[in-house]
């Protein structure tokens, strides 16, 4: 059974667009100059519709996680356990990921990661975090 | 507000293979009519909840036809986990204003016996909990949403998995007393910390059971109500508090809606926590317990952990909460679920909760707790 695909909607089609082509993008809103996510239409600061999308560092640090030991359907059975995380990114607004590339055991709050854009099999492509060298 | 609870009411509950969610819904409806010594003539409002097990299109409807009533007030009400405290208010509502003098709110369903566990767990993975783009991608359980509060928690407040444990064994300790309960074998922190880890820091025992099950109350006016079988509830005090749609845009997940909604319903209902003689808090999961008690006033922020150490919430505790043994050990079908922790504030206040009775209650709260904490409305409840 295959995972869950996003489907991109018009307001997050440029996210997806930029993680396709290997390019970790955040929303910025043009009128108070904040970041904000998961991406609307219009900024959830000053209610502004001159969103632009530009890339962002893809730095962060680990908010929290939960580490999976018990999929929630046939799709993800064979990763188990995995790291799902909320990452908070450099630019601010919060990111929901996995973490990749270190043994559940060592990841941590506070953790500084970098994010990844991982190819999947079925083809679409989805951002993940890895740790980082402070 | 004019409007009091007169009745109270459930079906058979747990496992109840064989009955679907308008044979439920019809059990819980003819108990709390019955306890009020009413019948379904004598109602002219209806409201409920959402299902999951059945593609209703217009549940109310569903409902309405089912009963063979003709209401002057329905609707079906969505405010997630929190639905099963907001009805009363809405119910409350209605009756305040004249809109109808008699609301039957009546929920539940199958969520257990419709389909397998496994089904089960899926179908509340794909509910749509979960962001369907930025979040199910990566393959959370609901349980696991709660699990990066409870991970947070822990690391902002030191809180840690006994203390989790804690709430688990409290709540069963109640529902050892509760003949209705799903779950009634005493535990102990060992047992919980030792059950099986579904997403860390949760254990199953730190998570709310799937349960068949249906629960409805009658609210009215406080002067009929005086006039009918048994003593009347009245609402005191109600309030709402909203966050966020999904966890994942929340910027500080340990601190929820529950501040707002808790401050609202203790000033309205000119009371503090303090007052307070049983707390119904919704008890999805164990960490859900701790942050409500922190946020609706009951201690410090960050001291929730150790507030509930030493069987303090549990039966006999300074502070019994969720008396009824909740949705960790008693009943869980569903948005239905914080309907019974409204159930057992009435029972108590009534003094008909048997062996698990707060002596002298005379002040309950019931608190519900919808989406990933997103969502809560505080009701205060007492005699008369």
């Amino acid at each position: 059974m295959s995972r869950p695909a996003p489907l991109p909607d018009l307001v997050t089609a440029p996210y997806w667009q930029h993680v396709n082509e290997g390019v970790f993008a955040l929303p910025r809103c043009e009128a108070c100059g904040r970041h904000h996510f998961y991406p609307r239409g219009n900024c959830p600061h000053c209610g502004s519709p001159r969103i632009v999308w530009a890339p962002a560092s893809g730095r962060g640090e680990v908010y929290s996680f939960s580490v999976v030991y018990r999929a929630p359907g046939p799709a993800f059975k064979d990763e188990v356990p995995y790291v799902v995380a909320i990452v908070k990114t450099q630019e601010g607004p919060h990111l929901f990921a996995r973490i990749r590339g270190v043994s559940p055991d060592e990841v941590h709050v506070g953790m500084q990661v970098q994010v990844l854009i991982e190819k999947r099999a079925e083809g679409a492509a989805l951002p993940v975090f890895v740790p980082r060298a402070a | 507000m004019n409007a009091a609870i007169a009745g109270v009411g459930e079906s058979a509950l747990g496992s109840v293979p064989g009955m679907g969610p308008l044979q439920l819904q019809r059990a819980a409806a003819e108990a709390a009519l019955a306890d009020a010594g009413l019948t379904l003539g004598d109602v002219d409002g209806l409201l409920t909840t959402p299902i999951r097990v059945a593609p209703w299109a217009m549940p109310v409807g569903m409902v309405a036809q089912e009963l063979g009533l003709r209401p002057g007030y329905l609707a079906t009400l969505d405010v997630a986990g929190a639905s099963g405290t907001a009805m009363v208010h809405h119910a409350a509502m209605a009756v305040a204003t004249g809109q109808a003098q008699t609301v039957l709110c009546v929920a539940g369903q199958n969520q257990l016996s419709h389909a397998s566990r496994g089904a089960a767990v899926q179908q509340m993975a794909d509910a749509g909990w979960a962001h369907p783009q930025f979040e199910a991608p990566y393959g959370p359980l609901v349980p696991t949403l709660y699990a990066l509060l409870a991970q947070r928690h822990m690391h902002e407040y030191g809180t840690t998995a006994e203390q989790l444990a804690e709430v688990a064994v409290a709540i069963r300790g109640h529902a050892a007393l509760n003949p209705l309960a799903q779950k009634r074998g005493p535990i102990g922190v060992a047992d919980v910390l030792a059950s099986r880890m579904i997403t860390s820091p949760l254990h199953v025992l730190d998570c709310a059971l799937v349960s068949d099950g249906a629960a409805a109350y009658v609210v009215t006016t406080r002067e009929r109500a005086r006039d009918l079988k048994k003593p009347p509830v009245r609402l005191l005090g109600q309030g709402y508090g909203f966050t966020h749609a999904y966890i994942g845009e929340h910027d500080q997940i340990t601190t929820t809606g529950a501040v707002q909604s808790g401050r609202e319903a203790f000033r309205s209902a000119g009371v503090g926590p303090q007052e307070i003689d049983v707390a119904e808090l919704y008890d999805c999961f164990t960490i859900t317990v701790i942050v409500e008690l922190e946020d609706l006033g009951f201690c410090a922020k960050g001291e929730g952990g150790r507030f509930v150490e030493g069987g303090r919430i549990g039966p006999r505790g300074a502070l019994p909460v969720t008396t009824h043994g909740g949705l960790l050990s008693a009943v869980h079908p569903g948005l239905a679920g914080g309907m019974f922790h409204v159930i057992e504030a009435v029972r108590q206040l009534r003094a008909e909760a048997g062996e698990r009775q707060v002596a002298g209650a005379e002040l309950a709260l019931a608190h519900g707790n919808g989406g990933i904490i997103g969502i809560h409305c505080t009701l205060v409840l007492g005699k008369g």
